[in-house]
Order: structure tokens, then sequence, then C-alpha cells
């Protein structure tokens, strides 16, 4: 794998923490293998992105509706030392795009979303997503964004409602992270009010 | 046998963790995320915290400064400096506008911050509530209950003492509407910086083990009360003796034998910059 522990994974770091910084921007991965798609059907950027932040001292869970979920679990452990766990104590949420809306809604849930005295103790999720784009999807607003964004992930109403309904405790809740086919990536941490755009 | 250093001092789970902390920072603005503050190779309140959040962040092609106090050749942004580069090799500068990466202590320069740019402030003592209560689990739980009198206790009693707000350096913000935070002992002068600022801004404290962060475009309030408003320093009618800016923070030079006083830019690298294209301007119309 042609993936360089220092170097590849701190950009992706910083293409992380500007996405977080700045809800709904969405920014490019350099692609660092042609491999994955056809091996593992699954981006490329959900495994940079996992490479980035895991690692022995965290544990996730992965959400999928075909075996690929179990291949990416070994593959993620073996390459970063974190450990698979339960939904409810999961730091880390990876969902692979499939026929797996029922798992998603439960699992957003009952995730962890931190306490009032440790609120970062709450899950961070990974989500794949077809394309990521800034046209139509749901308006957010809040810090990081000037004024308002528009940020179209592809994802069904009731997640976001669910998603709205555990950050409604504010500092309690979780922040998601998106990647899609192009490597792309955006964020939407607790902070980020979602709107879900009328349907005609 | 001689082991090579590793890129930006680091192992990379140290950085991971950081990166973790300071990720939790941004999404819940002003809260100070937990860390395992790492041992470093210059004292303990000397910027440790920033500098951690600094090799965190840092890669081949960033482009550091560092300032202290406004000055970017004082002996500890220098020394940070040359840690940072030997092990990494990024490249230097003073002036603000070629930076991306911006580490410093007790200012925010006057020259306004970009949104490619991310300010890591260094502090020394990341918790406003410190003077309410010394015990670390009752600030922490001040926080957790929005329980904020006791900051605004203390703000009232100076006013009570002095008829004005005496906090100097590091007067406490409320970020997001929610956290009250110490921005670092910037003057209040650069307290309305953080109100919407371009630039992400992240804050490192290593002794005390704190991460925490304001996104760009948050909104940042100074603490005031409603009949005794927040106010910066004022510099009104004065100037710099140097470059002749106005509305920037100023340090004030008493002459011992004559007790003149005059007034210089803090932030050096600004005066510098603005000396130079007015010598520029100068040179320029001598050839017209
Ligand atoms: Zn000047």
């Amino acid at each position: 794998m042609a993936i360089d522990q220092v170097h590849d994974l701190q950009q992706v770091y910083r293409n992380m923490l500007d996405c977080m910084a700045r809800p709904g921007t969405i920014t490019s991965l350099e692609q660092k293998t042609g491999l994955f798609e056809d091996q593992l059907s699954y981006n490329e950027a959900i495994f940079l992105c996992a490479l980035t932040v895991l690692d022995a001292e965290v544990t996730f869970y992965i959400i999928a509706d075909t075996d690929k979920g179990d291949k990416l679990a070994e593959l993620i452990s073996s390459y970063t030392m974190a450990r698979v766990t339960s939904i409810e104590k999961a730091d880390f949420i990876i969902v692979l795009q499939g026929d797996i809306k029922e798992e998603i809604n439960k699992a957003l849930s009952i995730c962890k979303m931190g306490d009032l005295i440790n609120p970062q103790q709450s899950a961070t999720w990974i989500v794949e997503t077809a394309a990521l784009s800034n046209n139509g999807g749901v308006t957010i607003h809040g810090p990081g964004i000037k004024e308002s964004k528009q940020l179209q992930t592809g994802l069904w109403n009731e997640f976001w409602q669910t998603r709205n309904s555990k950050v409604k405790e504010y500092p309690l809740g979780i922040d998601l992270i998106f990647v899609d086919a192009l490597n792309q990536i955006s964020c939407v941490p607790r902070t980020t009010s979602v709107k879900l755009t009328e349907v005609g | 046998m001689q082991t090579k250093p590793h890129f930006a001092f680091f192992d990379e789970g140290s950085k991971k963790e950081i990166r973790r902390a300071t990720l939790k920072a941004v999404a819940i603005p002003g809260y100070q995320v937990p860390f395992a503050s790492r041992e470093m190779p210059i004292a303990r309140g000397w910027g440790t915290g920033g500098l951690q959040l600094t090799l965190s962040l840092i890669g081949k092609k960033d482009v550091l400064k560092v300032i202290d106090q406004g000055a970017d050749e004082s002996v500890n942004a220098v020394s940070i400096k040359k840690l940072v580069q030997y092990t990494t090799g990024v490249a230097l500068t003073d002036h603000t506008a070629e930076a991306n990466i911006i580490q410093s202590r007790h200012r925010i320069p006057e020259h306004p911050l970009r949104e490619d740019q991310i300010l890591v402030l260094q502090v020394p003592n990341p918790e406003p509530l410190r003077k309410v209560d010394a015990r670390e689990y009752m600030t922490k739980r001040m926080h957790a209950e929005d329980d904020y009198s006791g900051a605004w206790l203390i703000l009232f009693e100076q006013i009570m003492k002095y008829g004005k707000m005496t906090t100097g350096a590091a007067h406490p913000v409320y970020v997001n509407g929610r956290y009250v935070m110490a921005p670092s002992p910037i003057p209040r002068f650069d307290n309305p910086k953080m109100y919407y600022s371009d630039a992400l801004i992240l804050l490192g404290a290593g002794r005390e083990k704190k991460i925490y962060a304001v996104p760009p475009y948050t909104n940042v309030e100074s603490l005031a009360f409603e009949d005794y408003p927040f106010s910066k320093e004022s510099f009104k009618g004065k100037q710099c003796k140097l470059c002749g800016a106005e509305e920037v923070f100023l340090d004030e030079i008493i002459n011992q034998e004559t007790g003149d006083r005059t007034y210089q830019c803090n932030d050096t690298s600004y005066c510098m910059e603005r000396l130079n294209s007015a010598q520029e301007k100068e040179v320029e119309s001598s050839y017209a």
C-alpha cells in the first residue's frame, strides 16, 4: 500500500480539521491507491480517515450490509490496533453504503453522545456517501459557516431528523465526517444547525 | 546506533491523540478537551501546549511564524522555531501574511488573518474559573452546569473596587453562547479579533493538559455588564513613533532621563512591514 503514515496522514488530518472547522466545506484527499475501489468496494477516503484518527487507544464499530464490513474491520484493526466494540461504546462509527437504513437510525439513537462533564466522550461518525456536493440537500448554519451553506449527502430525511434530536442537548451530541467516491470529505459537527429542505 | 528523529518530533501515536482532541475541541467551541500532554525539550510554561499543537498540525509545505509578545526574535519564539524547523525542515517567516501556521504567545497579530491560516495560541492558565475554585472537578462541574455566576462575580467585584474591569490580559469570553473561555493572556485589544475570525484559532495548555478552539465565524463575546460595557485598551491620539501606525496595540516607552513617553507597535513585524513599504514608496517617488 502506497500510504505514507507520516506525511499522507498529516495531510488527511489537515483536511479533516479544515472541514470540521468549516462545516459543509468539501475538500479532496489525494488519491493514494486505485486498488481499494475494486478490491474492497468502499471509498479509499474511509480508510484514510480511519488511519488518521484510530489507534489502540480507541474503539470502533462498522455498519455495513455485507461481509465487506468485516473485511474493513479486520484491515483497520491490523493497521491501527483499534478494537471493534459495540455501537453503544464505540468512539468511532464507520458506515459503509448499503441497505442499512434501519441499523443506522438505531445506531444514531444509541451511540455515545458524551455527558455534561465530558461532552468529548461521544461517537464520531465516518459515513460513506455516493457523492458530496454543495447543490441542494440540507441547509446548514452555525459556527464555522459564514452565513449558510447547502450540503448534499444523499442521506434520507430521517437520518437528519434523528441526528438533529441527538444534538438537541448541546454540548452533548455527535460529530459527522462524510466521505465520497471521489475521495472528498465534509463534516457536520454537533454545533451545526441542519434544516431539511422542503420537498416540492 | 543513531535513530532518525521523528518528523515533527512526535511519534505518530502522540500526534493522533492530539489530533483527536483537536477535532473534538473544534466541534465543541470553547470547551477544554483534556489530552495527554507530552514532555517537551523546552521548559513547561514556555509554550509547550502551543508547540504540541503546532507539531501535530505541521506538514512539509507549511510556512511557520512564531511570535512572543509581538516579537518574532524573542528567545522563546526562536527556540520554538528552531525545534520545529530542526524536526520538519519547514520554511519560517516573520511576515504574518506569508505564514499558514502562526504560533503566538500574548498577541493576535495586527495583520488580519485569512481563512487558509491557523492561529495557535499558547496558554499558561486555560481555566477562566480557577479564581472561583481551585479544584478542577469543581470548575469542570460549573462549565457542565453552565454556572458562570462566579466569573461574573469576579468582574462585578473589580468594578465595585476600582470602578472598572481590571482584567488586563486574558479577559474571559463567551464562545458560541455556551462556554466561558480564557482567550490566553492576549490584551483586551485583541479579544474582538476572535469574533467571527476568518482563521481557525487553536489554544493549547501544556502544563494543564488542555486543548480548546474557536472555529472561524463563531460568536465570541467578552464578558461585560450593560452599564459597564467591555472596552479595549485605548491608544487614542497616540501613534507609533517608528511607523506612525494608529489603532494598533502600542507599547509605552518612558525615557528614564526626561520622563518623556513615546509609543511603538507591539507587533514588531507589522511595524517593520509598514516601514519597509513606506521606504519603497519613497524610493519609487524619487525615481519618478
Ligand atoms: Zn510601528
